[in-house]
């Protein structure tokens, strides 16, 4: 007969996260072996599951009506440069070194940080007597990790100068070559452990590329409006698949993260499915209407949404296991005027007295009508 | 809604930023994006005449010079060669320079009407826009606005990127304030139309009233329904706004002898919501307001007193709440209380409870084995 067990609840914890890397700030373990960084924005770090994993390709769908994915890039690069990461920035504007004036600085002081409730204390949250030992706190998040980003201020001084920042202009490349170069040196700088397997005349040979199981350091790599008509090569479709597979080849092997970001109209169907088919977390930007009052009686804060966030793959590195999200399509809003949320999209209060009915909204909205609720 | 149009091409953009650019869409069933420029077209010449706005350079690629020429006349606004706000490109005559012309390095000074022998070379021809414009308003701060009459014709000589290029650097030079162009849609590719929008900040386009899609008339019905239905659709214009937002707008157009005129929407159908297929799953707000969070302090639950060792008054649900987040009006509807719930936002949810039909017995009572 076995000992009794002494076990506290019959429940057992599924700790999946452990507590961050203490060689490197920035960086946060996630599971299956995988090492994430932060996005930028503390709302999709938590959509994700703990942020960007290392050597991953994040492709950004952008909409031609709306600049939303300047902030996704913009908040990107800022954590990068908080967290003292190499940052490599490549657009189709003349002069791309212009964009890093427009980089957020993180919000200063607690108190212009919004709030969310907190439970540690126990005064807010009311349990039972006999649960109380099982509380854990909700320690605040790690702040060396991520921070949240005052969209107003500019970054500062401080972390700009000095900071390994290199900045390629896509705008006068006829093919992609500059762009190659530039990934390839800056991508050699972050080499990682990897083994591959070659089959040679029936002979299996064991390669071992880059022995190095420490992370020395990360890198970020963000790649602005890739299929941009002001290219020259954007005519030239196989090119640019080409060039992303190599990027994503490269990224495999190294300890760093890039995020493209291509409006898919300007591709066909077929170039724009591709790409999409090779990045590990996808995610897609949607323009909101103006003014659109059916919109607004079916959402809570429409007046606040610039725009909505679709994620529409989350990578998943060494598991088949896939990640299935309670929901797809966030809203992007500014809160306080300053700091980017992205929210699950609400729904607003129903009136009842109008009777109206929401059919397609899938909630059980049917009972709006006014009369007995039947329970 | 065609004047919000014209307002935006007229004021132009903010210091710092590209110019406003308007893209008129047609197609093969809706071909009036000529007319549509032509509205424009004198609107922005009767505002420059009015003195609200400097210069206009129109680059013509689809129709002579003198068409402009004449439909200007027409409008009542006398354009002759020693006019100063207005210049004239003209890429329709000669645009690949086929016919020689013996005197081709003298300039006789500034002229209305400038020919382009080389549509090919943007770059030679985005000089000779801003040429003009400048010959017009100087060098100074003053703006100029550019019309381009067909981006069809530049497009059948150069590749988009040269094209887009060429309207970026246009959007993007510190003299022109607003620009605009005409582009028929079934003439390209799905991604040359796209990339046009991209670089523009507002779309307009032209949609044909379709015909019925009742099944049971006839050919010739509905050819006939096409032809009467041919100069009247509908006019959408989608802005880009600087949050992020996009604004649409819509008007009906009626194209007659003497021009497109706009109206505003006259029957009830609206234009189809896309907002169904925008949200894909919306939730519940599950978040408290500060009101609704101060009330549920008050709420005392009833395993709390059993660590504090005494009493509190429990709500067993049948009472009705007394306090704060509801106001109880009880209505007289026969024998049966009913709690009217108010939750402050002109909704009202009737509830009738089932146990004030019974007694409050203990004998029956359910949660009496509960140690409350």
């Amino acid at each position: 007969m076995a000992a009794p067990n002494v076990r506290t609840s019959s429940f057992s914890r599924n700790i999946s996260v452990v507590s961050s890397s203490p060689q490197i700030p920035g960086l946060k373990c996630g599971p299956n072996g995988t090492t994430f960084i932060s996005t930028g924005i503390r709302d999709l770090d938590r959509i994700l599951g703990g942020g960007y994993p290392l050597g991953s390709l994040v492709m950004v769908m952008e909409d031609p009506e709306a600049p939303h994915h300047m902030d996704l890039l913009r908040t990107f690069m800022s954590q990068g440069l908080v967290n003292n990461q190499p940052l490599l920035y490549a657009s189709p504007s003349k002069d791309p070194r212009g964009f890093l004036g427009t980089l957020p600085n993180p919000g200063s002081s607690k108190e212009d940080k919004p709030t969310a409730p907190d439970l540690d204390q126990g005064e807010s949250l009311r349990i039972a007597w006999q649960y109380r030992k099982y509380m854990e706190n909700q320690k605040s998040s790690i702040d060396d990790y991520s921070n949240d980003f005052d969209m107003r201020k500019p970054l500062e001084r401080q972390f700009l100068a000095g900071r390994p920042i290199d900045c390629v202009s896509l705008l006068d490349s006829s093919d992609l070559s500059v762009a190659e170069d530039h990934c390839a040196t800056f991508l050699s700088k972050f080499p990682r452990l990897c083994i591959i397997s070659f089959l040679f005349d029936g002979h299996l040979l064991l390669f071992k590329l880059v022995n190095s199981s420490n992370i020395a350091s990360i890198g970020r790599i963000a790649i602005q409006s890739f299929c941009s008509p002001l290219c020259e090569y954007s005519d030239k479709e196989s090119e640019m698949l080409s060039f992303i597979r190599l990027l994503k080849s490269m990224l495999m092997v190294s300890n760093a993260v890039a995020i493209v970001t291509f409006p898919p109209s300007m591709l066909s169907p077929s170039s724009s499915t591709r790409l999409q088919h090779m990045a590990d977390t996808l995610l897609s930007i949607k323009a909101i209407p103006d003014g659109d009052k059916e919109l607004e009686k079916l959402l809570t804060g429409y007046k606040d949404i610039n725009g909505f966030l679709n994620v529409h793959k989350v990578a998943r590195i060494n598991t088949q296991v896939p990640v299935i999200l309670e929901a797809k399509t966030f809203s992007m809003s500014l809160k306080k005027r300053r700091f980017l949320a992205l929210e699950c999209l609400n729904q607003a209060p129903v009136d009842g007295s109008s009777g109206t009915s929401y059919g397609t909204s899938g909630s059980c909205s049917g009972s709006s009508k006014s009369g007995a609720l039947d329970f | 809604m065609a004047d919000s149009i014209f307002r935006k091409l007229r004021d132009g953009g903010e210091e710092g930023e590209l110019a406003p650019a308007l893209t008129i869409e047609e197609t093969v069933v809706s071909p009036f994006a000529l007319d549509v420029s032509c509205y424009l077209l004198a609107n922005l010449s009767s505002s420059i005449l009015a003195g609200k706005s400097k210069g206009l350079v129109l680059v013509t690629f689809s129709r002579s010079p003198s068409f402009y020429l004449q439909f200007l006349k027409q409008r009542g606004i006398v354009v002759s060669s020693s006019s100063k706000w207005i210049r004239v490109l003209d890429c329709y005559t000669d645009p690949l320079g086929w016919i020689d012309q013996p005197s081709t390095g003298v300039t006789e000074g500034p002229s209305l009407v400038k020919l382009n022998k080389c549509v090919s070379d943007l770059k030679r021809l985005f000089s000779s826009v801003i040429d003009a414009g400048r010959e017009m308003v100087g060098d100074g701060k003053t703006r100029f606005s550019v019309a381009i009459d067909s981006v069809n014709e530049l497009l059948r000589h150069s590749s988009m990127p040269l094209v887009s290029g060429l309207l970026t650097d246009l959007r993007s030079h510190a003299q022109v304030s607003s620009l605009f162009w005409s582009l028929n849609t079934d003439l390209h590719q799905e991604k040359v139309t796209n990339a046009l929008e991209y670089i523009s900040t507002m779309k307009a386009n032209l949609e044909p009233f379709c015909p019925s899609p009742d099944g049971k008339r006839n050919a010739l019905e509905n050819l006939f329904l096409a032809h009467q239905d041919f100069g009247k659709g509908r006019f959408h214009v989608r802005f880009k706004l600087r949050k992020g937002r996009v604004r649409v707008m819509s008007e009906e157009y009626h194209v007659d002898q003497t021009g497109i005129n706009l109206s505003p929407i006259s029957s009830a159908e609206s234009v189809i919501a896309a907002t169904k297929s925008l949200i894909p799953k919306v939730h519940f707000n599950l978040q408290l307001s500060e009101k609704e969070r101060v009330e549920k302090e008050k709420v005392v639950l009833p395993f709390e007193h059993q660590d504090h060792g005494k009493s509190t008054e429990i709500y067993d649900g049948r009472r009705t709440l007394a306090d704060g987040k509801t106001e109880a009006t009880p209505l007289s509807s026969g024998e049966l209380q009913a709690d009217v719930v108010s939750s402050g936002k002109g909704g009202e949810i009737i509830y009738f409870r089932d146990s004030d039909d019974e007694h409050p017995d203990s004998d029956e009572d359910p949660d009496d084995d509960l140690d409350i």
